[in-house]
Parts: structure tokens; sequence; C-alpha cells
């Protein structure tokens, strides 16, 4: 009983781990990995259409923010896209000071960013002025 | 008949009123327009913004005494089919980076010479029979302008490509670097790409 355990913990670690190498620092893609009984040449069109029919898309899983060594306010954010569709988008950031008010700035425009299907995506944006601290982020269809 | 031909002719002229397209203005904060083949202001805006971006996390204009360095713009080289004005794209950068409190910008020298001519035409005043209108106090002293520490420069330049019968890729790429003009070491450089693809008709001139 004991010996099974013991097989049993390893074998539930040495999984764990397995999968953490391989969802977060390198992805195999559809097509490129080898195909499973989830995921094979039957099933990926169905899973595409269920993308689409239940309108899987970005979501922003971390925004946080840090001072750069020029003293100006960083935005990183880290998200995903759920669909199984690259998606393209625009964001745009805009700029607080410490009593909330606006600063009008030429960087805050709009900026493309594209994320392919089932994948993380990350991108960083720079305050352009010192009295930035905080922020407000607005996002729009690619067209 | 002869109503009838006025009844025509004022039909005709509602007809072509309606065709006409309105002008009306462009919403540059949400504009939702399609993309032109062209540079058109939102790749400048973008590009602008990318690069403004870039320097700042850098850090290469960090001064190390914690001052600001004194920039001038050099040239700013337009290698594309269009009749492009550079300050369309180092307007904004110089805005930006003067606002931002890192550097000071010089108007007194420049890749296009001094952006402001009343720096030496006030000098040459100064320097001629007019010079003795004028209270010497409120006149430049000599050795009073101070010299660029950077330089920005860079140039703008355009790629077409057959992408297919129909289509056709263009690729715009905006390189920018900043000279330390002490000792000629660069302390930032960045390419921005911009490209589009579209119709063989469209032109990108």
């Amino acid at each position: 009983m004991k010996k099974i355990t013991y097989i049993l913990l390893f074998a539930s670690a040495f999984a764990l781990t397995s999968c953490y190498e391989q969802k977060d620092q390198i992805h195999l893609r559809t097509e490129v990995r080898s195909d499973d009984l989830g995921n094979n040449i039957v099933t990926r069109p169905v899973a595409f259409a269920f993308s689409a029919l239940i309108g899987e898309g970005i979501e922003i899983n971390e925004a946080f923010t840090r001072i750069n060594k020029g003293g100006f306010l960083e935005l990183h954010i880290n998200g995903f896209n759920r669909s199984q569709f690259t998606k393209k988008f625009k964001y745009r950031v805009e700029w607080l000071d410490q009593d909330g008010m606006l600063i009008q700035t030429k960087t805050s425009v709009w900026q493309r960013m594209s994320a392919m299907g089932k994948s993380p995506f990350s991108f960083k944006v720079v305050a352009p002025r010192r009295e930035a601290v905080n922020f407000r982020m607005d996002t729009r269809k690619w067209e | 008949m002869k109503t009838g031909i006025f009844q025509i002719i004022a039909l005709t002229g509602v007809l072509i009123a309606g065709c006409e397209q309105k002008t009306s203005y462009i919403d540059t904060m949400h504009d939702t327009g399609k993309a032109v083949m062209a540079l058109d202001y939102r790749d400048f805006d973008q590009a602008a913004s990318e690069m403004v971006q870039s320097m700042l996390a850098s850090g290469a204009l960090n001064k190390a005494d914690g001052g600001r360095y004194v920039m001038t713009t050099g040239r700013i080289m337009n290698d594309t089919m269009q009749r492009i004005d550079t300050d369309q794209l180092m307007a904004k950068v110089e805005e930006e980076l003067l606002n931002s409190g890192q550097v000071v910008m010089t108007s007194a020298v420049g890749g296009k010479g001094a952006s402001d001519q009343m720096i030496y035409q006030t000098r040459d005043i100064r320097d001629s029979d007019v010079g003795d209108e004028f209270d010497s106090d409120t006149v430049a002293a000599k050795g009073q302008l101070i010299a660029p520490e950077l330089s920005i420069a860079g140039k703008i330049f355009q790629r077409n490509i057959r992408y297919d019968n129909n289509r056709q890729q263009v690729e715009y790429y905006f390189q920018l670097q900043v000279t330390n003009l002490t000792n000629g070491l660069r302390f930032w450089q960045k390419e921005t790409l911009i490209g589009k693809r579209g119709s063989n008709k469209s032109v990108a001139w």
C-alpha cells in the first residue's frame, strides 16, 4: 500500500512538472505537436466552430505597474486569448496624475496588438510624464 | 413644354446634390476609417508613440547628474515615394520628449538649420548699424547659445512588394537614433515597421 502511494505521488509530481514546463514556457501549437484524442484533424473543426459560437475572446489576467529607471510609470499587461482564432485588437492607455486628471499626451493613441489562438500575450506601455501615477486602458476591435 | 424642361433641370439638380459627398471632420480620437495604402496621420501617431515610449523606457536620456540633455533634431530623410514633411513625425517626438522633462530642445541648430531663424536675425541686428537703435542690455550677447549634447536623426523608407496577382505589400520603416554629439556614441535606436497589403490599383504615393 505504502509502495503504491509513493509511486502515485512520484507519478503525480512528474506529471505536474512536465505539464508546467510545457504550458508556461514552451508552447507547441496544434499541427506542430502530435495530435491526440482531444485535438486532431476530426475534432479541430468542431473546436473552432464551438469557439466562434460561444464568442471566446481576449482576457486580461494581470495588469501591474512599476516605476522605471527614468522615473516613468510602466504598465505591463499579461493576457490570454481564449479563442481558437487569432484575435487582433487595438488598445489605448491614458495616464492620470495624482489628482485623477487626464495627462494630455500624443503617446495615448490606439496601438495594434495581435494574439494567436489559445495563447498568452503581453505588452508594455510607458507613461511619458513623471506625473503619471495611475492609468486607464480601453480596447476596441481592429478592423 | 417649358415647364417640363424646368422640372427636368430641377430634378437633375436635386439628384446631383444628393450624390455629392458631404465634408465631415475626422474623429481623430476614435477614427474607424479604413486603412489607406499611403502613410496617414494614424501611422505617424503610432510610430511616434512607439519611438517616444522606447526612448523613455531605455533610460538613454537619463543624465548622470539628474539634469536635462540639450537635444537637437538632425537630418530625417524621407526615402519613401510620398511627399512627406518629416516634421509630421518629429514634431510629435520632440513635443513628447520636451514634455517628459528628460531633454530640452535647441532651436539654434538642426538638420534643416535653425528651427527659429530669429535667433540669428537678432544677432545680425546686434552686429549691424541698426543695433545702435536697440537697448544693448536687451540684445543677446555673444557666447550665450548652448550647443546640443544629443542629436536625433533617422529616416523613413518604403518598400513595395508584389504580393500576388491582385495585391501589393507596402512596408514603411521608421528608423530613429540618438547620438551623443560629444563623443559620437549612439545611445539609442529603434525601427518601427508599418506594413500594409492592398489592391494593386491602390497607389502608395
